[in-house]
């Protein structure tokens, strides 16, 4: 569960967009490990995000138990190597993932070397977030919010005279 | 054990999202309901559908599509739909889809000679829940008895009775035709709502 402070969040994608910048990467996504992203930077237009989130979150925590086998507790970093693009996804604490997309093979190293870098920092934020996620989700009234969405369902997952199966 | 999760939320993305994930034995149609969902909500509503599947259409890893609701108090308020490889071998890919869920499906196939393998499952979806530190016994999953449409089928009751359950939420449906599809959907999304608290 996250709940990052505005200020924190704006500081994780600050981090993100300078490892876009540093590493000539495409773009570079956080996610937590229940394969929701949490902040992304650099060109997002043109992936699905959501997807991408989802799939690198299955992946990771099956190399886990893959690393388990072995005898290992896990792998920290998994690279994709494609004709035109790649993929470098790191462990980001115990709780998250991020992935880095980038072209030119040859920067592996220097993509390698950013992620590696700013690895702690982002531990840092997100930790100080999760101690103080309580107070940053105030602005939600809980009562307010489950009217709210309960109306949603009811209006959206709409159900048919046709779909009585028991009939 | 063991801690109630909150879904994710998130202030500055703005947006909250739970996690459902459909359970149940192979072909009990996992699949098929979340085909269903993704054929009748309206394009502004959905994502782009994965299917990980064998050459056999058998469900590889997991199936998964996005669902967003609308704005809620200036939160974009999503569910993700995940479905689990129902065959009895694929353990682990179970395991971790389960991780972060807020709510499950559990799909058991009303023919009458599959009894076993419905409270098998469920006996190894409790299992998986606890492994991810959820407590299976105040978490919010709804029991649909799919396939009503087959002969001999279990009574409705059958498997709550061999599992000792009570107060589970119970649907029927037919989930090829796509009956009792959405009224699955809505309600253990209501049930996933009702327990939403910020702790």
């Amino acid at each position: 569960m996250h709940l990052p402070k505005r200020e924190d969040a704006m500081a994780i994608k600050d981090i993100l967009s300078k490892l876009v910048k540093r590493s000539e990467a495409i773009t570079a996504l956080l996610i937590s490990r229940e394969g929701v992203c949490i902040s992304k930077a650099g060109n997002v237009e043109t992936l699905n995000s959501t997807a991408l989130a989802a799939l690198v979150a299955g992946m990771f925590s099956a190399t886990r138990e893959v690393a388990n086998i072995v005898g290992e507790d896990q792998f920290s970093i998994l690279l994709q190597q494609g004709e035109k693009r790649h993929i470098h996804i790191s462990l980001i604490g115990q709780r998250n993932m991020m992935i880095v997309v980038f072209e030119d093979y040859r920067r592996i190293g220097r993509v390698r070397h950013e992620a590696r870098t700013i690895g702690p920092d982002l531990i840092r934020i997100l930790e100080s977030r999760e101690k103080s996620k309580k107070e940053d989700s105030g602005d939600i009234s809980v009562p307010e919010f489950r009217e709210y969405a309960l109306n949603l369902i009811d209006r959206i997952f709409v159900v048919g005279e046709e779909e009585n199966a028991s009939s | 054990m063991v801690k109630r999760k909150m879904p994710h939320l998130d202030p500055t993305e703005k947006q909250i999202v739970f996690k459902i994930v459909y359970f149940g034995p192979g072909m009990s149609g996992k699949t098929t309901n979340l085909l269903y969902i993704h054929k009748t909500l309206t394009d502004k509503y959905k994502g782009e559908m994965l299917v990980l599947d064998t050459e056999k259409e058998r469900t590889l890893f997991f199936d998964f599509f996005p669902v967003s609701l609308g704005t809620v108090q200036g939160y974009s308020l999503k569910f993700h739909l995940y479905t689990i490889p129902g065959q009895i071998f694929y353990e682990a890919s179970r395991r971790i889809i389960l991780v972060g869920a807020d709510g499950v499906v559990f799909v058991a196939d009303s023919s009458a000679d599959r009894l076993d393998d419905n409270i098998e499952m469920f006996r190894l979806m409790k299992e998986n829940l606890r492994s991810n530190d959820i407590d299976p016994t105040c978490f919010p999953i709804v029991l649909q008895y799919n396939k009503r449409d087959r002969n001999p089928r279990l009574e409705i009751g059958e498997i709550e009775r061999e599992l000792e359950l009570y107060d589970i939420p119970v649907t029927e449906s037919i989930a090829i035709e796509g009956k009792g599809v959405m009224k699955t959907l809505q309600v253990v999304s209501k049930e996933i709502i009702k327990r939403f608290q910020i702790s």
